[in-house]
């Protein structure tokens, strides 16, 4: 029998209408097997309980060559759906044509054993008209209802000429009824109208469905030819935008080198003259020389951090990602730091599990936000200490830089991480870029930075708090 | 007998600060222009070091790394190799192994610009090291 299954198994890259017409057809499977359940329940009823006689046994053999042919199309209509998409709508109806015309010839047989002209089944041609025209071709459905009216007026023909015998449903019609002309001429003109009626009325409504079909699918071509157009826009233009990209970041290389290389010879002969490499200086000039070679440092500095905010923005941090122990990180940083610190009279203190999970990023750039952290505390803490702690939570591993400074003033605390901000309560020192570059790298890491001051535990300097989340070990092994 | 130092930069004044640099702690220094110039003053003078820039015409530095790993310059191997470059160090390896499949293979890395005793240090460092190999 049809199931949703099968009408599910039919091989992709059908189109709707193909799909529909196969769909329709497996719906002429199933009107058969009812027809056929439709025909044993009546004669079984008519004999049985509304006592009407006449002989049943040319009608349970009728059956079973129904079901036969039936079960012939339900493997024809399968092998189909496994065919070659395209090839469908021709061999189907042909298949339909011959199957259609089988059930008449059933239908009129039929009738000729139960009553003929007697029998009210006589109209039941019209359920061939609204099958055929929902599957088959329209001018097909008027050979149909042309072919019925013909077999039923051979039939009828046949029986009041006596050329074949008559079998009278006694108890239900007249045993003359087949003769009276009349009759016979009033029941074949309605029988006519019925069927021409009716194939009139359903294939105009099924051409219209399958117009429709058509139409939704050529709308729906069209608007995939649209979708596929504006595809192909975005992508060309995403293929400029990348190009553009690689452009500027080739152009802040080059622009770097080029800036830089001019300050780095200058640095490099002032500290030739301040090291007393090319002969003695007076402390004037030392003092002087030595100056100039702390705003070049500035300047050099100045042009790092400012070259650095379009690489991150244009999301070269993700080319530097790798694996990376955060543990290693900070043992790289603090080594200088802990010397500075400790020049300041500062204590500099480092907790951190044994055992911490590598995370993905880039280690220089966390090196860059980790030494700037640590070397604004060292910088805004007269006495006291620093305390640099990580910790692993479930879903990522959180750095905690606190000291026990100066603090940031509640106003300033907003603007923090601007570029070019440096706070009110503090002399111009750096490039007022460190925190809001920490915070891009933070941010490229797909991790969080913050600032409370005063520090919530100590009530006094401030902490800087930034996460990276932890790798899920399933994306571990992609690359 | 003096160290001799093989200095390649196409900086003039980087040739000369670090000359005198070098110079003053008694290192014979030796000076190209860039990577071509380079090579040639490394077969000819053999240097106990050779300090390199990366960025340079004609032929930069990560041409001359990857034309030493050639076999035809194994005798110059054992010369340790200090990269002295403005190119931050994350970004030249990532460009030489895109580049050439090799791992950046130098004995040392400083970015530019570097304070003299810092460069001293390192210098005396891969001199004693290359010592220590024979």
């Amino acid at each position: 029998m049809i199931s949703e299954s099968s009408i599910e198994s039919v091989a992709p890259g059908y189109s709707p209408e193909e799909a529909a017409l196969l769909m329709r057809l497996r719906v002429f499977v199933t009107m058969r097997w009812i027809a056929i359940l439709g025909m044993l329940v009546a004669t079984l009823v008519a004999s049985q309980v509304l006592d009407i006689s006449f002989p049943t046994l040319p009608v349970y053999l009728i059956c079973p060559v129904i079901a036969l042919y039936n079960v012939v199309f339900y493997f024809q209509l399968r092998a189909i759906a496994g065919g070659e998409p395209g090839t469908i709508v021709h061999k189907a109806r042909m298949y339909g044509n011959v199957h259609i015309f089988l059930d008449l010839i059933a239908l009129t047989v039929l009738l000729h054993f139960t009553g003929g002209i007697e029998n009210p089944l006589v109209f039941f041609y019209v359920f061939h008209i609204v099958l055929a025209s929902i599957a088959l071709h329209f001018r097909v459905v008027y050979v149909v209802a042309t072919g019925a009216l013909m077999m039923v007026g051979l039939l009828v023909g046949l029986e009041y000429a006596k050329v074949i015998p008559h079998v009278n449903l006694e108890g239900f019609a007249a045993p003359t009824l087949y003769q009276d002309g009349v009759y016979i001429l009033a029941v074949l003109l309605a029988l006519a109208a019925i069927l021409y009626g009716t194939t009139y009325m359903a294939t105009a409504i099924s051409g219209e469905l399958r117009k429709r079909q058509r139409q939704v699918v050529q709308l729906g071509e069209e608007l995939l030819a649209e979708k596929k157009d504006e595809l192909e826009q975005v992508s060309r233009e995403k293929a400029e935008l990348t190009e553009e990209k690689d452009r500027f970041l080739q152009f802040l290389s080059i622009a770097a080198h080029d800036l830089k290389a001019p300050l780095t010879a200058i640095q490099g002969f002032l500290w030739v003259m301040v090291g007393g490499y090319a002969g003695e200086l007076t402390d004037k000039q030392k003092n002087m020389l030595e100056r100039s070679s702390k705003r070049i440092t500035e300047l050099l500095n100045l042009i790092s951090d400012l070259l650095d905010i379009p690489r991150i923005e244009t999301g070269q941090i993700l080319t530097e990602m790798k694996d990376v122990s955060l543990k290693q990180i900070l043992r790289n940083c603090l080594q200088e730091q802990r010397k500075v610190a400790k020049e300041k009279g500062l204590k500099l203190t480092v907790e951190i599990p044994e055992q911490l999970q590598r995370i993905r990023g880039s280690g220089p750039r966390l090196q860059q936000v980790i030494t700037n952290l640590v070397d604004n505390a060292i910088q805004y803490t007269p006495e006291g200490t620093i305390t640099v702690s990580v910790k692993e939570r479930r879903d990522d591993i959180q750095v905690e830089i606190r000291d026990t400074g100066i603090g940031i003033p509640e106003e300033d605390m907003p603007h923090l991480f601007d570029d070019f901000f440096r706070a009110s309560n503090v002399e111009v020192k750096g490039t007022g870029l460190g925190l809001s570059i920490s915070k891009r790298i933070i941010e490229a890491h797909n991790g969080e930075i913050w600032c409370e001051s005063p520090c919530p535990e100590t009530s006094q300097g401030s902490r800087f708090t930034f996460t990276l989340p932890k790798m899920r070990k399933r994306s571990r092994r992609q690359r | 007998m003096a160290q001799k130092i093989l200095v390649v930069d196409d900086d003039p004044d980087i040739l000369d600060a670090l000359t005198m640099i070098l110079e003053s702690q008694g290192y014979e220094v030796v000076t190209a222009r860039d990577g071509v110039e380079g090579l040639a003053n490394l077969k000819a003078e053999e240097p106990d070091l050779m300090i390199l820039d990366l960025l340079m015409p004609k032929m930069d530095g990560f041409s001359v790394l990857k034309e030493l790993q050639d076999p035809r310059w194994s005798k110059y191997k054992r010369i340790p190799i200090l990269i002295l470059t403005s190119v931050r160090e994350e970004a030249s390896r990532r460009r030489y192994e895109l580049e050439t499949g090799l791992e950046l293979g130098v004995d040392d890395y400083v970015e530019k610009p570097m304070p003299p005793e810092v460069l001293l240090e390192r210098v005396e460092k891969l001199i004693n090291k290359k010592k220590g190999r024979g």
